[in-house]
């Protein structure tokens, strides 16, 4: 599978503290690939730095053969990134919302029409969409902004704790809405706590800790290398 | 093009919302309301006044000196036949705003060219400078009364003589010469008349800087307090285009509502000036007198002026990103308004109390170095023909417009817009 993403050296710096410490991996076509561990590990920088938010302090990303680092804007029209504590412009509907973000992908009114059901579909919010996004649950927002990250199908989503802050079954709808997206054609990178939702969803998982890669593999071969029965004693184990 | 139209109408519709709406028609209601309680106070206070005089006297110079004050549209209430006290506690308890006491003996001491003397009890009711007018106005016909009089015993003693000329045995002429131009006036009318006009530039300079850094330092701090900037920053467009889009929406509500509130501001003055225009209080001949001397604006020196706002404007907007930047939410964004503040009112006060163009050449070259301080000598420089220095005041603008907005871009585009903060109160966590 050809790389969508590749990942060489990568650190970053803020001032004297050290993010990141020189780490690599590679994002295939149509995967999933997790970066675990514990906060302050990196994740979220790591996350930040390629969806072009950060700058990185030495090192190389490349997506597909595009350098990210002198390239962002090119880079920008095929990613899609959700933060792990965005936000939703409150003073607007739902619906309005989803326009304003698919009028900067779409070309024509017809592609920003396709891009806004599909997000409609997503969301499963139904009438609630016509109401300022001030008066959402959670839940709620936060299944419009996973709708407004997948709705374009980006060649790379890239998705800061997902179920952040949802229940059971929001949770479990979110995971199935990424894996149906990843069997039509999007790569995801991803972060989390939640080792059993990084099983779930995952092809390839990545241990990370204070701005180091411990390991990595899919969550099989990380398993039995470390003869655990799941990736948090995987993670124990590789922290040892 | 479309994703730059697409956040400007976003911009635009954040910034028109109900709480705008709301405290721009408050402002028009409440600046027309203060007009129309001043035009009253001030219609009162200009009208028919009443006071009260207790002629002593009774001659024919003390009966003039109280018809000299009816024909001026004052109300006298006579308290004749009182002691003073009587008088005092009388017009006290009425609303009389002054008691005149004629005493005896003042027609006589006319008559022998003897000084003569009067008392006036002002009452204090109110601080008002509109309140304090009456005894102004009383003072002024005593002045005129003095004149008639003693024109009247110079006649009588020296009939020959002309009463002005020995009155003021030297006579000013003056004159007043701005550049190639000379006209007959006072110099301080003129730099008065200026003052006056000059004195709305840094209002309005004030109002749209105030208004517009406000929304823009705002707009950053929201999408930071709302966590909606992560999101934007990744959007395929232009970080350019970003910063453009939230200038140009704060600068277009900035310049509405500055314009709203100059308009309600006008009409709150114009209410008031109105009134005390009808009562002859300012005379007409000034106007004149700066069309001699060619200290009126054409459509070029407009244009200029316009100009050398419009850059002040964008100069503030171009900061007011960069502080929202350092701003972390809305409540710190509050308190990241006032240097810029601080910046635009400097130049002002120091022009109530000095010449810009004559103090010492280190506070010259401080008030020179801020941006805001050339729009007040744009009009200044244009009526003395220094083009020189209103070039190089734009050129100036233009120049610290650029930087700030290449620092600005260079801030947007680097981990600086998510990094960069001041902190107000109490510290936060860290994220991860």
């Amino acid at each position: 599978m050809p790389n969508v993403l590749t990942v060489r050296g990568l650190k970053k710096s803020y001032g004297a503290q050290t993010a990141l410490a020189g780490i690599d991996f590679d994002v295939h076509a149509g995967e999933v690939f997790a970066l675990i561990g514990p906060n302050g590990a990196g994740k979220t920088t790591t996350l930040r730095i390629v969806a072009t938010l950060l700058t990185a302090t030495a090192g190389k990303i490349a997506f597909f053969e595009h350098d990210l680092c002198k390239e962002p804007d090119l880079v920008r029209e095929k990613i899609s990134y959700l933060p792990e504590e965005a936000g939703a412009y409150k003073n607007m509907k739902g619906m309005d919302y989803l326009h304003f973000m698919a009028n900067f992908y779409a070309r024509t009114p017809e592609e920003e029409k396709v891009f806004v059901d599909r997000a409609v579909a997503i969301t499963e919010l139904g009438d609630r969409l016509k109401t300022k996004v001030g008066t959402y649950s959670k839940g709620m927002t936060r299944k419009l902004l996973l709708a407004r990250a997948l709705m374009t199908k980006p060649v790379l989503a890239i998705l800061d704790e997902p179920t952040s802050g949802l229940d059971v079954l929001n949770a479990l709808e979110v995971r199935e809405i990424v894996r149906r997206y990843v069997k039509e054609g999007t790569s995801v990178l991803l972060s989390s706590h939640n080792m059993l939702e990084i099983e779930f969803l995952s092809d390839r998982v990545a241990l990370i800790d204070k701005g180091r890669i411990l390991d990595s593999g899919t969550p099989t071969e990380l398993k039995d290398r470390h003869q655990a029965k799941n990736l948090e004693e995987v993670f124990r184990s590789s922290l040892r | 093009m479309k994703r730059f139209a697409n956040l400007l109408k976003k911009e635009i519709k954040e910034l028109v919302n109900k709480q705008l709406i709301i405290s721009l028609a408050f402002t028009v209601i409440i600046f027309n309301f203060i007009g129309q309680v001043s035009k009253k106070e001030v219609r009162k206070a200009i009208g028919v006044q009443t006071i009260s005089a207790l002629d002593q006297d009774g001659s024919a110079a003390s009966q003039a000196l109280v018809k000299g004050l009816e024909s001026v549209r004052f109300k006298i209430l006579d308290q004749s036949g009182k002691t003073k006290e009587e008088a005092i506690e009388a017009a006290k308890a009425g609303e009389s705003k002054l008691l005149l006491v004629i005493p005896k003996g003042f027609g006589d001491s006319l008559a022998e060219l003897k000084p003569s003397e009067i008392e006036t009890y002002s009452f204090m009711r109110s601080f008002s400078l509109i309140g304090a007018r009456g005894q102004v106005v009383v003072q002024s016909v005593i002045t005129a009364l003095n004149d008639a009089l003693s024109n009247d015993f110079l006649k009588k003693k020296l009939p020959d003589m002309d009463t002005a000329s020995l009155k003021k045995p030297i006579k000013s002429k003056d004159f007043v010469i701005v550049q190639d131009k000379m006209a007959e006036g006072s110099a301080n009318d003129v730099a008065g008349m200026i003052s006056q006009q000059s004195m709305l530039i840094p209002i309005v300079l004030f109002m749209i800087v105030m208004y517009s850094s406000n929304m823009v330092i705002s707009a950053i701090a929201i999408e930071k307090q709302d966590k909606t900037l992560e999101t934007l920053l990744t959007v395929p467009i232009k970080r350019t285009s970003i910063i453009s889009a939230k200038m140009l929406a704060a600068g277009l509500i900035g310049l509405i509502s500055a314009g709203v509130y100059m308009f309600s501001f006008k009409g709150m003055l114009g209410g008031i000036g109105e009134e005390a225009a009808k009562a002859g209080a300012r005379a007409g001949g000034g106007a004149a007198l700066m069309q001699k001397l060619g200290l009126t604006f054409d459509t070029t020196g407009y244009v200029i002026l316009g100009l050398s706002i419009f850059l002040a404007i964008l100069v503030a907007l171009a900061m007011a990103m960069i502080l929202g930047v350092l701003a972390e939410d809305l409540r710190s964004a509050q308190y990241m308004i006032m240097p810029l503040m601080f910046m635009v009112m400097i130049p002002y006060l120091i022009s109530i109390f000095a010449d810009i163009n004559t103090v010492s050449l280190p506070l010259k070259i401080f008030i020179l170095a801020i941006p805001f301080s050339h729009p007040f000598l744009v009009s200044q420089n244009l009526y003395l023909g220094n083009y020189g220095m209103i070039a190089a005041g734009l050129a100036y603008m233009l120049i610290v417009f650029g930087i700030l907005v290449v620092f600005a871009a260079r801030i947007f585009s680097t981990d600086k817009i998510l990094t960069m903060k001041l902190r107000f109160g109490k510290k936060r966590g860290a994220t991860a």
